[in-house]
């Protein structure tokens, strides 16, 4: 058999596969070899040497040993169990065993667990404490005298993770683990990404909100534990009945902390995991392996950013507008309310004077339920989404060249592709657990990483290749690098043949862009540029990324184009590795699109003027739909101002804060004659309303959210909804059912089902298909086949082919000379975008509390600014009052603003009503001001917690050669073999 | 024409609407559940005829004094020893033969009266110990009340096992 090969286990003949560890090949044939640094999604890191077994007469350990044919391997005999023995000594010499009044009891520490698998009774070297205290930060905790070495937190630090914080000290007499060089966790480079108190084997690294709250009798005082811990010791007749006793504990602990899967609600990486809940207290979020996105992985937000959920600022009872205030109100009046709105505005001035705005953060059955109501309760199509604000231009340039508008594989893709190139893309802050992947495949695999952008950010930092274009002329460089790859006959010239349209013509239209012309539009220089060109020439596989610095100009839609005709031309689409990466910003960007929330599109990206498809949607809700397309967010504002349109229903987003050039949009929401905001708290945009919703993070509620990789997730209610906040789509049907729709849906299953059949594209959706932590990626065919990477075997034209769309070049909107700074913006890894939802967590904001303007040493030194000189920076369109923030990520005249502030320093008080010339996405990043110096002296923005500060140690991996080096180490295996002597 | 405004006027229901609709709910959770309401009432009678309640308060109103006193004093070589011994025991229990050990069995009886008696010496220089650490007179009779509850306890068992009668699940 091909892959497999004959080895023998204890004298029996067993068949193994090809290329596994001998750990693993023993594990699979249900041997029990304790492993207790070994973790499957770190590899062996060869600390603690439990596994180890004889292999072919030498004691090895198992998780490093390779396997060969022929092999023969003995785990049972004296001299395997002596050694094992030796080793799990040596971890409990450093770690105390009170299991019963630990936090971490819950079933699967994994000392715990060994301890009983070995039937360890005493132990031959007391446990010992070491010189250090306890240290940590807001998040976690890390206990020296628990900690056994084992090393994973640092594996995840170095190697999964990539912020290279952690390491052990093996010099000292008594090593442990230290952040950056020794310093404490709050004054280091620590993210806390959360990867080292995910992966710890026990509780030396653990979670804040575990503590004292996970166990039945761990709450107590440290002066009353003590004294219990040493009443368990003093009993020890073996630990046997220990463990028995912590076992029933853990038994118990079962019936009061629930673990119940669900979606992360931030970013569009899309991670799942479980989350520990005790009553209403969130405990932990515990990722597991099985998570197809993330793996083990998390950051900050998504690991300890939910304290929103419990937040007193929650809306719990929907209120109503009443002269200067809102009153709270039950739900009966609020949806009388809205019923009679609605029905006198579309009675008075037709359905198209109502408009409808689904969220990217609300779930695809929501989406799909908003849509429904705008399309066919009201009558109209005027439906759109927040996705308008980022990623729609992306969108359209995968339609125009390859016929799909989502990421072209997985993120697995992205990780074994041999070049990345990152364009416009804050990947390791907007993106986190993505960015590991790569950042981790660049370290650890010989991955090449190209970066293009104007600030000089982690990933730029961190590449082998950094161009700094001028702002708005990505187009140009991606257009003079292709054209030069034509120019050097490195086309892919058979794929091209076979699978594109439109080549010749294509190629043709190049010829204005070379490389003289990109250098002196760009600012890039000529070498750069062909460099570029030379590695995209010589990588076998190409993935580009790219988010808001592309999308968010006048040409973002082109820019995309720019980039999907180099994938094609260079033949970087449908096979592992390549393909186009527009990476979306929300938890459910993907999904909110994909679900029908648009102005011209039904869910699956079906036309509502194609007359069939118009026809399938009547039929099935047994309604008229109109047949024109709708208006999308940017048009709504302006047909607001033109007083065509009467009233809004929002939901999940705060659009005063997050649209661009927010006066004007302010002065909109003015005008409106009913305005229904629906969200967690009372929002700078629900401050404008005549109603405001209460409704139910994705907590609280079941679904589905669709992540960049085109991922359907499911997510479980971990909470009931909190007061009489509604999940949104029980506030949809409400809303339908009082107009007479006669909606029946009881879960969100339902909806699903509702929406697969009606959309070829999720043909084969189902919440059967999607159970647990089982996803499907689109397009999901009627037996239920999905398409991890798309393009494999065609284009999804008629005629199966790609096609090169030719673009042109925008010119960004050009400023009067005295707005002399050019102002980039973009997210915060700690925080989501305003912060609505990340400045309720204390933590967060102790390390981040507001908003700043980085500025260059250049322009600092130029106009006297430190770090907290307040300037106030002026566009033609308003003003923001920020401290200064000094540092070298950004150079000469650009500036760049984070977006978490919704007040005197939001970020869209200078943005400009210009947008995408082809789908009116704000063109945000093209913005210039003018400074002027309003206050010196002030503090930093930045409090020195903040691990920006911090000072990085890479190295790979744990180090473990360090340990074998020290004086006092003996591999365990050598002394039984001295014993037998 | 609809200014921002941030100001909510929170649904107040007045001191006499909330306590109306608290008893409400409380009547209503009696009603459900009359069978376990008052079987736990004759449970509770029970308890206080015997002093549990009173115990059971003095341990709670001062839990964590308690809790570190009873540690403290637990926490000697003599008591880890007598707690390690019964684990022993447990364990040995479960590996017995009983058909063959019974006659065994009855005489190691005879003995743990003996050691039974030794115990009660034993357990009145306890018992002062913790005395001398309660000063609180209410914690103190609560603890010597948790001591003969226990006692009794044992006792109880004992006769059961005697007569024959195995306890209910």
């Amino acid at each position: 058999m091909a892959g497999k090969m004959e080895v023998k286990i204890n004298g029996k003949k067993v068949t193994v596969d090809e290329n596994v560890s001998a750990l693993n090949a023993l594990i699979d044939d249900e041997q029990q070899i304790p492993s207790v640094c070994y973790h499957p999604s770190l590899g062996a890191i060869e600390t603690c040497d439990t596994c180890i077994v004889e292999k072919n007469g030498v004691l090895v350990r198992a998780c490093s040993s390779g396997v060969s044919g022929g092999d023969e391997f003995n785990t049972v005999s004296k001299d395997v169990k002596d050694a094992q023995k030796i080793a799990m000594d040596r971890i409990l010499y450093n770690h105390e065993l009170y299991c019963t009044v630990c936090d971490y009891n819950n079933g699967n520490c994994e000392i715990h667990n060994t301890v009983k698998e070995m039937k360890i009774e005493h132990q031959s070297v007391p446990f010992e404490p070491k010189p250090y205290d306890k240290d940590r930060n807001s998040f976690y905790r890390y206990d020296p005298d628990q900690c056994i070495l084992c090393g994973r937190c640092v594996e995840a630090c170095q190697d999964v993770q990539v912020t290279e914080t952690l390491a052990i000290d093996w010099e000292r007499e008594q090593p442990r683990v230290i952040w950056d060089n020794d310093v404490p966790i709050e004054e280091s480079s620590c993210v806390s990404c959360g990867h080292c108190s995910t992966v710890c084997p026990c509780n030396a690294m653990m979670e804040t909100g575990m503590e004292g709250e996970a166990g039945y009798m761990t709450g107590m005082k440290e002066d009353t534990l003590r004294p219990l811990i040493d009443i368990t010791k003093g009993v020890e007749t073996g630990y046997s009945s220990i463990m028995a006793l912590s076992d029933m504990e853990a038994s118990m602990r079962d019936s009061r902390i629930d673990k119940t899967k669900t979606v992360c609600t931030y970013c569009g990486v899309g991670c799942s995991f479980d989350v520990w809940t005790k009553g209403r207290d969130i405990l932990k979020i515990e990722p597991q392996q099985e998570a197809p996105a993330n793996g083990i992985s998390t950051c900050v937000k998504g690991k300890f950013g939910w304290d929103f959920v419990n937040s007193e600022e929650r809306l719990t009872k929907p209120l109503i507008r009443e002269g200067q205030m809102f009153r709270e109100a039950e739900w009966t009046e609020a949806l009388d309310l809205i019923r009679r709105k609605f029905t006198d505005i579309k009675e008075e001035h037709g359905a198209d004077a109502l408009s409808f705005i689904s969220s990217s953060k609300c779930t695809n059955e929501e989406s799909y339920l908003m849509q429904k109501l705008a399309r066919g309760v009201i009558g109209t199509n005027n439906i759109d989404n927040c996705s308008r604000y980022c990623q729609s231009p992306a969108t359209m340039g995968l339609f125009r060249t390859v016929g799909y508008g989502g990421d072209s594989g997985s993120i697995t893709d992205i990780q074994k592709s041999e070049l990345i190139i990152a364009i416009g893309s804050n990947t390791s802050e907007s993106h986190p657990v993505l960015s590991t992947r790569v950042k981790s495949s660049h370290k650890l695999h010989g991955q090449k990483l190209i970066v293009s952008d104007l600030r000089k950010h982690e990933m730029a930092q961190r590449s082998d290749l950094f161009i700094r274009p001028e702002s708005g002329t990505d187009l140009i460089w991606l257009s003079a690098v292709t054209k030069y790859i034509v120019d050097q006959g490195w086309a892919a010239d058979s794929f091209l043949e076979q699978n594109v349209n439109g080549v010749e013509h294509y190629k043709e239209t190049l010829a204005p862009y070379t490389m003289e012309y990109a250098a002196e539009m760009t600012g890039v220089s000529q070498e750069d540029l062909i460099r570029t060109a030379e590695m995209i020439h010589e990588a076998g596989s190409v993935c580009i990324l790219w988010a808001m610095g592309v999308t968010q100009h006048q040409g973002g839609s082109d820019t995309s184009t720019a980039i999907s005709n180099l994938l094609l031309i260079t033949g970087n689409y449908g096979r592992p590795g390549t393909g186009a990466y527009p990476l979306r910003g929300h938890n459910n960007v993907q999904g909110a699109s994909d679900f029908g929330s648009m102005p011209d599109r039904f869910p699956g990206y079906q036309f509502v003027s194609d007359d069939e498809v118009r026809r399938r949607f009547e039929e099935a809700w047994q309604v008229d739909i109109p047949k024109e397309k709708g208006l999308n967010n940017h048009e709504m504002v302006d047909a607001i101002h033109d007083g065509k349109l009467k009233s809004m229903y929002l939901k999940g987003e705060d659009m005063g804060i997050v649209d661009s050039n927010i006066n004007y949009v302010h002065e909109a929401f003015e005008k409106l004659e009913f305005f229904v905001v629906q969200d967690l708290f009372l929002t700078t945009t629900a401050q404008f309303a005549d109603v405001v919703l209460p409704a139910s993070p994705s907590l609280e509620k079941d679904g589905t959210f669709t992540n960049t990789e085109r991922r359907i997730q499911r997510l479980y209610q971990a909470l009931v909804p909190l007061g009489d906040s509604r999940p949104d789509w029980k506030i949809i049907m409400d809303i339908a059912n009082r107009l007479d729709a006669g909606w029946k849906y009881e879960h969100p299953s339902e909806i699903m089902e509702e929406a697969a059949s009606l959309t070829p594209l999720f043909a084969g959706v189902s919440y059967q298909k999607l159970k647990g932590y089982q996803s499907l990626q689109w397009p999901v065919h009627a037996d239920g086949t999905d398409e991890p990477m798309l393009f494999a075997d065609r284009f999804p034209f008629e005629d199966g082919r790609a096609r090169l769309y030719p673009v042109e070049w925008t010119e960004p909107v050009q400023y009067k000379e005295e707005y002399d700074l050019q102002v980039n913006n973009g997210r915060l890894l700690e925080h989501f975008h305003e912060g609505n939802m990340t400045y309720q967590s204390e933590g967060i904001t102790r390390g981040t509390p507001r908003a700043f303007v980085e500025v260059s040493p250049q322009l600092a030194k130029e106009r006297s600014l430190s770090d907290g000189t307040v300037v106030r920076l002026i566009s033609p369109y308003g003003a923001v009052k920020l401290p200064c923030l000094v540092t070298e990520r950004v150079q000469k005249k650009e500036v760049y603003i984070p977006l978490n502030d919704d007040g005197d320093g939001a970020v869209n008080r200078l943005t400009s009503s210009y947008a995408d010339k082809d789908t009116d996405t704000p063109a945000y990043k093209e913005v210039q001001v003018k400074m002027e110096v309003l206050e010196e002296g002030g503090a930093s923005p930045l409090p020195k917690i903040n691990h920006r500060f911090g000072n990085p140690q890479p190295q790979i991996g744990v180090q473990v050669e360090k340990k074998w080096q020290r004086s006092d180490y003996t591999f365990p295996g050598d002394i039984v073999k001295g014993w037998d002597r | 024409m609809a200014e921002k405004i941030q100001h909510i006027q929170k649904q107040e229901r007045t001191e006499e609407e909330q306590r109306e609709q608290d008893l409400r709910e409380i009547e209503d959770a009696l009603v459900e559940n009359k069978e376990v309401i008052l079987k736990s009432l004759f449970t509770l009678k029970h308890a206080d005829d015997r002093g549990v309640i009173s115990l059971l308060h003095g341990l709670f109103a001062d839990g964590d004094k308690v809790l570190k006193v009873l540690a403290d004093t637990l926490n000697n070589e003599e008591n880890t020893k007598a707690i390690r011994h019964l684990l022993l025991l447990m364990g040995v229990a479960g590996k017995l033969d009983v058909e063959k050990v019974e006659p065994l069995l009855l005489k190691v009886n005879e003995g743990l009266r003996r050691v039974g008696e030794a115990g009660d010496t034993e357990e009145k220089t306890g018992y002062m110990d913790l005395v001398k650490s309660l000063k609180d007179p209410e914690v103190n009779r609560a603890v010597t009340l948790l001591l003969t509850f226990l006692k009794g306890m044992g006792q109880e068992v004992e006769e059961e096992r005697k007569t024959g009668k195995t306890p209910p699940d």
